[in-house]
């Protein structure tokens, strides 16, 4: 504990250097810059940076980047709750009862929300880094095919908590989800897909183009022309924070929000965008109101956006501990490390003290930084909905156009984004959730290669599931989970058919 | 009479001349460089020192621009048909000679074909180094080799990607060793690694870069390298041709190209300034700490290079053959 | 014929359109033990036929001629624009593609003034490029003009 102390004294005094707190304001501020811009996360953010902190010292280039990384899961929530646009593809959680939130006059209050949630997810799991980084890393290197499998399909039952509507039709999307997310090459033996020609579609369609077009412009296509535009929200000051209720409405999805994520971001192979889909399906499994979900739960705010916080932590454990990317950005960083002459592996905190506690100080400093940065620009932001909507929803189109294309450079997104966008105002009408479809894109490339990945590592035989413990306990775990929901469903003793047109008439937004 | 003469013949040559003069000039633009992988990557921190050095040199700009996708196959599509000005250029890794391959493996019209670029030089050519789990009981490559003879199928490795270079590596060792091993694709070159390193697979190809501080840390053993030549860093690990297995020969190298059709002297101004580039101080200094060597080809070398390259890769994708399930 | 049955019979189809292209595509099966590309698709396929058929049966919702699509003319308009954007972007360059797009947008779909228009579509295309492109070195197109 002492160590971990004088440690920490050592780091803060790099972190809280002039020189180093510089960069991290410059990382905090474009990071919620990429944030807020809808489509460019922060993949896209950090490598387009990258080469930008080649002349830089070690240490206040990683600072940086990492104040980009953090900084745009800040920034994400914001065109998220005003806009219903995803500013990443983890926000996409945040746009089903952050817009209805802010549709309810309640805009400062679920961006404020969000903020405090980031800080304390933030916060908390940095210390989780510090402290339980290489027991947890070693742990999460156990993680392999088989595990990742069970870990996934576990995360497909998410879907089931994530309809307010009909289950059937929630599936349905799904499974259509899933099924765009298998276009391109196939990882395990190279034929393309349905493909059709276009190149670009080899690494498939891209999670960013299809949560932009499915979310924010379809919401512009449905929203633009009609009748009455959409009421001109003018907040007095005063409705700008959230009430004693919601904040007390936030601390508990706060608070697992935290933990979920920073376990999801340590494994590799996950996206933080599970993150925050597991999260909200827990809030509002183990929420009293769960009816609120979809029409603006302050929870289905709170916990997605704690989770993909603490889950940048989670992803640092890996790459810090052992050298050992467990996503692309985390990737990038590395490289960013082994261009500045650092070496990174299981040595790494032996051998760069000053660069490790550093890093981790300044990962505190920079949370501070954009707690400060964003509650104030709070009231800033709500005064874009003021802008009258023939004006807002061009520019809205602008930016996602803009950011969309900035991610691969290619044209080809774009045109993915519109497609998707005249799919999902489509499916709106016919009164069908678009949020499955996002996460079946996600994670089909990802089920599948673990499924087929393990049965290679197994020359074809399924008892691997069995032979790999913590697979087998994940696998058993869900079972149980399913077997309990259908156990609840029969005991209710309503005929499932009456149960399912109950539910087609009930919650139609 | 003479003086007209002399006058029109003056005009003549200039305008003969005035071409060539605006070849002369060249480069009046930037240049872009086109890096057909993710920034961060091998291909893209090659790069950047590269067009850094070039622009010293060239007294003009040199950017990179990241054109990712389908392992590379996006920009290298992009050279392919690009206006042949000398305005363009790529830097490729050895990925170019695989991936028409693997169109015509599935009978697709390739995304494009070596022939459409003109070779101006290699940077650099990592030889790639097997590498085990610490705790598997195979001390050199021959325990290795007599492993996979004695038990086929049965020792799996990780790649970075069907028919990418880490699996081609492995796959040409597999044929000129007459072994048979176990391959599990994986989504990139870190997952590969991640793979090895929680003990899922039994071995991996790797650039010597990346496993290195593993190895120091006594995580991984390096049990023979794929190069011609042993890697400066581990002067303890035999190449495969010293063993015994010459057709065993491998190598991620960088390399820089234009479009085909590039006027001749456009690319001979090329050469000139990246011969000049890899002798900038910055630019060793760069390479250095990626920890990847420079070797440096031109020409008549290069092309050689290259086409041996290009045949024992190519060859190796056809016997590979498609995966057909069993 | 009410919402539910005509998007169920939709998702049916697209189903059936998923499998015809998978067997054209002539990708291999594979087995159970080693699926090969087209085993997923296929399992997807079949399950998205079978929620499809399941949307239809229930039927439910209201009458697909009873829905309002108002708003249709609109979206066209807006998704003419945006296309314009795909396909002008690399060819006549961000700003000038974005100039235009705005000035169609807030012109000629939303009826505001020229001097409105021309104000905001300059001020929107120039700034965000410099924004994007100067400040961030986020690459934007620039056109055949090289502007």
């Amino acid at each position: 504990m002492l160590d971990v102390l004088q440690n920490l004294a050592l780091g803060f005094s790099v972190a809280l250097s002039p020189p180093v707190l510089f960069y991290a304001f410059v990382g905090c501020v474009i990071g919620t810059l990429v944030g807020v811009l809808p489509g460019v996360g922060p993949l896209a953010g950090i490598s387009l940076l990258l080469p930008a902190t080649f002349g830089m010292d070690a240490t206040r280039a990683i600072v940086m980047l990492a104040g980009i990384y953090y900084g745009a899961m800040y920034g994400g929530s914001t065109t998220s709750i005003l806009m219903r646009i995803p500013g990443e593809a983890a926000s996409v959680m945040t746009c089903i009862d952050g817009y209805a939130m802010a549709r309810r006059g309640r805009a400062g209050a679920a961006l404020a929300i969000a903020a405090v949630g980031s800080y304390v997810a933030g916060t908390v799991s940095v210390v989780g880094l510090m402290v339980m980084a290489p027991p947890l890393a070693r742990v999460a290197l156990r993680f392999g095919p088989p595990e990742q499998l069970a870990l996934l399909l576990l995360g497909l039952l998410v879907l089931a908590y994530m309809s307010s509507g009909s289950m059937l039709k929630a599936l349905a999307m799904a499974a259509l989800g899933l099924l765009l997310g298998t276009i391109g090459i196939d990882q395990m033996t190279g034929y393309m897909r349905y493909v059709y020609g276009v190149v670009e579609l080899g690494d498939g369609l891209g999670v960013v183009p299809v949560a932009v077009g499915l979310f924010g412009v379809a919401e512009i296509l449905a929203t633009a022309g009609a009748p009455t535009p959409p009421a001109v929200i003018k907040p007095r000051l005063r409705e700008l924070l959230p009430s004693r209720d919601e904040w007390r409405q936030s601390t508990w999805p706060i608070a697992r929000g935290t933990v979920l994520g920073f376990l999801v971001g340590i494994l590799p192979g996950s996206a933080h965008i599970i993150a925050s889909f597991v999260s909200y399906a827990v809030e509002k499994r183990v929420s009293r109101r769960p009816q609120d979900f979809g029409h603006g739960a302050v929870a289905g705010v709170a916990g997605p956006e704690s989770a993909n916080n603490s889950a940048t932590s989670g992803a640092f454990v890996p790459m810090l501990a052992l050298g050992v990317p467990s996503g692309p950005i985390p990737a990038v960083m590395l490289a960013a490390l082994m261009v500045h002459g650092v070496a990174p592996g299981p040595l790494l905190v032996h051998n760069q003290p000053a660069l490790f506690w550093g890093f981790i100080a300044s990962m505190y400093v920079g949370n501070v930084m954009l707690l400060i940065l964003n509650l104030p620009l709070v009231g800033l932001f709500v005064n874009i909905l003021r802008v009258p909507y023939p004006y807002l929803y061009p520019a809205v189109l602008v930016f996602s156009i803009l950011g969309v294309y900035a991610v691969n450079g290619s044209v080809v997104d774009v045109w993915i984004m519109l497609i998707m966008g005249v799919l999902g105002y489509v499916l709106r009408k016919l009164d069908f959730e678009t949020a499955p479809i996002v996460l079946g894109v996600v994670l089909a490339p990802l089920i599948e290669l673990s499924l087929r990945q393990s049965l290679a590592m197994s020359d074809g035989r399924y008892a691997i599931f069995v032979e790999h413990r913590i697979a087998a306990a994940l696998l058993a775990a869900g079972l149980g989970l399913v077997l309990l929901n259908l156990y609840t469903f029969a005991r209710r003793g309503l005929d499932w058919r009456a149960r399912m047109a109950l539910a087609e008439k009930g919650d139609s937004p | 009479m003479k003086r007209r003469f002399s006058f029109v013949l003056a005009a003549v040559l200039v305008l003969i001349g005035a071409p060539a003069a605006a070849q002369d000039a060249y480069p009046t633009r930037p240049i872009t460089m086109v890096v057909p992988f993710p920034p961060g990557g091998v291909a893209d921190l090659t790069a950047r020192p590269v067009a850094a050095a070039m622009e010293k040199v060239l007294k003009n700009p040199v950017g990179v621009v990241n054109k990712q996708g389908a392992a590379g196959a996006v920009g290298m599509q992009s050279v392919a048909v690009a206006k042949p000005d000398g305005y363009t250029l790529l830097l490729a890794l050895s990925s170019i000679s695989i991936i028409p391959e693997a169109d015509r493996l599935f009978n697709r019209p390739p995304a494009f074909t070596v022939e459409q670029f003109a070779p101006i030089a290699l940077i650099s050519a990592d030889p790639t180094i097997l590498v085990v789990p610490a705790d598997k009981p195979w001390k050199t490559a021959k325990d290795f080799i007599e492993d996979a003879k004695k038990r086929p199928g049965q020792i799996s490795y990780s790649s970075s990607g069907i028919y990418g270079t880490l699996h081609m590596a492995m796959e040409l060792l597999s044929q000129a060793a007459g072994i048979k091993l176990r391959h599990v694709p994986h989504a990139g070159a870190g997952p590969a690694l991640t793979a090895i390193l929680g003990g899922h697979v039994d071995a991996l190809a790797s650039g010597p870069a990346v496993v290195l501080p593993h190895i120091k840390a006594g995580k991984l053993r390096a049990l023979a390298g794929w190069g011609d030549k042993r890697v400066a860093a581990l002067p303890e690990v035999p190449t495969f041709k010293e063993l015994g297995y010459p057709d065993a020969e491998f190598y991620i190298w960088a390399g820089v190209f234009a479009p085909k059709g590039t006027p001749e002297p456009v690319l001979a101004k090329l050469r000139a300034a990246l011969r000049e580039a890899v002798n900038d101080p910055e630019f060793k200094t760069s390479m250095e700490k990626l920890e990847t060597p420079v070797t440096f080809k031109q020409g008549e070398e290069f092309q050689r290079f290259f086409d041996a390259d290009a045949k024992r890769l190519a060859e190796g994708v056809r016997r590979v053959g498609r995966v057909e399930a069993k | 014929m009410s919402v539910g049955r005509v998007s169920g019979i939709g998702l049916a189809v697209l189903a059936l359109l998923v499998l015809e292209e998978t067997w054209r595509q002539r990708l291999p099966l594979g087995s159970v033990a080693s699926p090969g590309p087209a085993y997923f698709p296929g399992v997807l396929a079949v399950l998205l036929l079978a929620a499809g058929l399941a949307v239809a049966a229930l039927g439910g919702g209201p009458r697909v001629a009873s829905l309002e699509w108002g708003e249709w003319r609109h979206g066209v308009a807006i998704f003419a624009a945006c296309a314009f954007c795909a396909l002008a972007l690399e060819r006549l360059g961000y700003r000038v593609t974005i100039f235009i797009a705005l000035g169609f947008l807030v012109r000629v779909v939303e009826r505001k003034s020229p001097a409105a228009t021309l104000a905001f579509a300059a001020a929107l295309a120039l700034g965000t490029f410099w924004l994007f492109d100067t400040l961030l070195r986020v690459p934007l197109p620039r056109g055949a003009f090289g502007f």
